[in-house]
C-alpha cells in the first residue's frame, strides 16, 4: 500500500502552497492513500478563518477544504505553532479555526511519519 | 564540487527513522527552534531521530553563543539534553564549517564531522527527511 | 537507496541547490519546481549535467518553467505533477530543498 504523509510549512498566501495542493490532489487522484497533511510553522495559517484573500486570487484554504471533503483527507494543525500566530485553539466553539482542520500536536506528526511509506515536505 | 556518492547495495542496512536537516542560522528565524521541537518529540516518543547541520545550520552548533544578549531565549542550551531523549546521531557537514572558517568547536559533545559524501550516506540511512 | 530531491529555490538567491548537489548520489533524481526552475540557467546546472553524465535523472515541472518563460534544455525532462507523484514512490525518500 502506498501511503503518503505531507508536511506544509508555507502560509496560504504563499504561492508555494499552490504546488503543495496540486501535488496532494494528484496523489489522491492516483489512488495514493494520503494518511494526513500536517501544517507546521507558517503552514498553520491555513486554518485561520479570518484570513481573506482577494477573490480573484488562488484560494488555498478553499482548496484544502475541498480535498478534505472529497477524500476525507485529515488536515492537522500544530497547536503550538497556531497559538503563536493568533489562532486560539483552547476556546470552545472556536470560530477562528476553519472546521476542515483538526487541532493536533507534534505527536500527530510522529504518528503520521511512522505510518507513512513516504513523507513529503512543502 | 565533489564526486557523486556511490553506494553499495549489499552493505546497506534498511533505512529507518527521521533525519532532520538544519540549514538556518540560530537567531534571526525560528527554524532552529521549530526543528528542535520536532526532534525532541520524536525522541520523547522513542522514535529514531538524527540531526544534520549543513550550510548556515552549522552556526547552531558553535560554542560560546549567547542569544540572551539579543533577547532570544537560548534554545541552543537544550541541545545538551539530546542524550536524555536518545538522540545520539548528530552530524555536521565539514565543507560547511570550512566555508565559514569555523573550527570544530561545538557547544555539545559527540558531534560527528563528515565529508559531503559521508554526510549524504548518513542521510541515506534514514527513511524520512525534514529540512528546516 | 535512492532519493528524490525537490528543488524549489533559485540558486541565484540561496544555497539550497548547492547543498542538494553536495549530497546527491547515483540513482537519485531531481525535480525542479517553483523558483527552482531558474536553476536551468545556473552554472551549477551546467556542471551537474557534465558531471553526472545521465546517471542522475533531472526533471522540471513543465508548467512551472513555461510560466517563468524558461527554456527547457534537452538534458532535463519536462514532467507533470502526476509524474512527480509516481517518482515519489519510485524512490526511497524525498528531500525538499526550500
Amino acid at each position: 500500500m502506498k501511503t503518503l504523509a505531507v508536511v506544509i510549512t508555507t502560509p496560504p498566501y504563499s504561492h508555494l502552497t499552490i504546488t503543495a495542493l496540486t501535488y496532494v490532489e494528484a496523489a489522491l487522484e492516483a489512488g495514493i492513500n494520503v494518511i494526513g497533511v500536517f501544517f507546521y510553522q507558517d503552514g498553520v495559517m491555513h486554518a485561520n478563518e479570518d484570513i481573506s484573500i482577494a477573490s480573484d486570487e488562488y484560494q488555498a484554504i478553499e482548496h484544502w477544504q475541498r480535498l478534505q471533503q472529497k477524500y476525507q483527507l485529515p488536515l492537522h494543525i500544530c497547536i503550538t505553532a497556531a497559538e503563536k500566530r493568533g489562532i486560539a485553539c483552547d476556546a470552545i466553539d472556536n470560530e477562528t479555526i476553519n472546521k476542515a482542520f483538526t487541532v493536533s500536536g507534534l505527536g500527530e506528526l510522529v504518528e503520521l511519519t511512522t505510518k507513512a511509506s513516504r513523507l513529503v515536505q512543502f | 564540487m565533489t564526486v557523486l556518492n556511490t553506494q553499495i547495495a549489499s552493505t546497506e542496512l534498511p533505512a529507518s527513522g527521521l533525519a532532520i536537516i538544519n540549514s538556518k542560522a540560530p537567531f534571526s528565524s525560528t527554524h532552529g527552534k521549530d526543528a528542535l521541537d520536532v526532534a525532541l518529540i520524536f525522541g520523547a516518543f522513542e522514535q529514531k531521530v538524527s540531526l544534520f547541520f549543513q550550510g548556515d545550520g552549522v552556526y547552531q552548533l558553535c560554542a560560546n553563543q549567547d542569544g540572551r544578549l539579543v533577547s532570544i531565549k537560548d534554545y541552543l542550551k537544550t541541545f545538551s539534553a539530546f542524550e536524555f531523549y536518545d538522540i545520539e546521531d548528530i552530524y555536521v557537514c565539514q565543507q560547511s564549517l570550512a566555508n565559514r572558517q569555523l573550527a570544530e568547536d561545538f557547544h555539545i559533545d559527540d558531534v560527528q564531522v563528515l565529508s559531503s559524501i559521508d554526510f549524504g550516506t548518513a542521510l541515506n540511512r534514514h527513511q524520512h527527511v525534514l529540512r528546516f | 537507496m535512492s532519493t528524490l530531491h525537490f528543488v524549489r529555490q533559485s540558486a541565484f538567491a540561496s544555497n539550497d541547490f548547492a547543498q542538494c548537489l553536495s549530497v546527491l548520489a547515483h540513482q537519485d533524481s531531481i525535480v525542479l519546481m517553483d523558483d527552482g526552475c531558474y536553476n536551468l540557467k545556473h552554472s551549477l546546472m551546467d556542471s551537474l549535467i557534465k558531471r553526472v553524465d545521465g546517471s542522475v535523472n533531472i526533471n522540471v515541472i513543465a508548467s512551472h518553467a513555461q510560466a517563468r518563460a524558461i527554456e527547457i534544455i534537452t538534458a532535463v525532462n519536462p514532467i507533470e505533477m502526476t509524474d512527480v507523484v509516481e517518482l515519489t514512490f519510485n524512490h526511497n525518500k524525498v528531500i525538499t530543498w526550500q
